[in-house]
């Protein structure tokens, strides 16, 4: 199953994605798609919480903060994937450390939703983890809103294609879509 | 009246188009430099930029909401919802996120549908 899951921080998506990843393992590969880029050590505590976290799970961890379709050359798509996140890929890829953007032809927000799409098609198992930074009452320079409307333009597509959408609300899921599915799989979490 | 509320870039604008077979016509498009009421099209977008020119022009937005919605029984309203921020440190935009939230309330309860949208994906919640 294609699910997407999104929500505001803390709300418990990652806590969601990992059981809804595990879930869907057959077998295959269990891999956890890790896509942030650590710049300081905030960065670092981040990721070595989240990797605590995964302790156990059986995941395998590939590091791949852009060009996301590479993963399709490192796994084997038959097994169960975890994308954590969204926001992360769209960032490294619209404000790469030290320099301008090489997407050529195309803008990054494009690469991105491109690669992410292109990822889905050849993937049936994967969780998709993205963050709704949409409901503020912040005025942001262009940067910041070119950013936000890219990455909602993405969310959209995304939600669109995957068989399930999810909305983390305090440790409760809304499910927006494929409701029947999500009770068939909820039935494998842990 | 049909009320349509998500965050910004949701879809809500093509959604009421899709739904309800809008033109660009049809739309009338609010802006936060004008407070005049907004009124004879069949949409009503962004009524929190509408608000946010009432609330810099010190105009009483409850009881211009009253008006609105008394003038706009059959129109689809959209509204972006600002409320799950971190509170501004600007007292205009303070005052503006705490109007537009009673002005949902109140709109909510006088439509006769409302709709949530959520990464393009509509729920009813009323």
């Amino acid at each position: 199953m294609r699910v997407f899951i999104s929500g505001g921080c803390k709300n418990g998506k990652s806590y969601y994605a990992l059981r809804l990843a595990k879930a869907q393992h057959n077998g295959g590969g269990l891999f956890y798609v890790a896509t942030m880029k650590p710049t300081d050590a905030e960065d670092r505590e981040r990721i070595d919480r989240h990797r605590r976290e995964r302790e156990g799970w059986g995941f395998a961890t590939v590091e791949q903060p852009t060009g996301i379709e590479g993963v399709l050359g490192k796994c084997s798509p038959g097994g169960s994937f975890l994308i954590d996140s969204v926001t992360a890929l769209l960032f490294n890829e619209m404000f790469p450390v030290g320099g301008t953007s090489g997407c050529g032809a195309i803008s990054p927000a494009e690469k991105t939703e491109l690669g992410l799409l292109r990822v889905i098609d050849s993937i049936e198992n994967i969780v998709i983890v993205s963050d709704y930074i949409y409901s503020d009452a912040m005025v942001y320079g262009d940067l910041t809103e070119n950013y936000r409307k890219a990455l909602a333009g993405i969310d959209c597509a995304l939600a669109k294609r995957c068989d399930i959408v999810l909305e983390a609300a305090y440790s409760n899921l809304v499910v927006h879509k494929g409701k029947e599915l999500l009770g068939k799989l909820y039935d494998k979490m842990l | 009246m049909v009320l349509v509320f998500g965050g910004a870039y949701q879809g809500k604008l093509a959604y009421a188009k899709e739904r309800f077979g809008l033109t660009a016509a049809d739309v009338y498009r609010c802006s936060s430099g004008e407070a005049g009421m907004p009124v004879g099209k069949k949409t009503v977008y962004e009524i929190d930029k509408w608000i946010l020119a009432l609330v810099k022009a010190d105009i009483d937005v409850s009881e211009s909401m009253k008006q609105f919605i008394s003038s706009n029984r059959d129109a689809t309203v959209i509204c972006n919802d600002i409320s799950c921020g971190v509170v501004p440190a600007d007292s205009l935009l303070r005052k503006w996120r705490e109007a537009v939230g009673k002005s949902l309330a109140e709109l909510s309860r006088a439509s006769d549908e409302t709709v949530r949208l959520f990464c393009g994906i509509p729920s009813r919640v009323k």
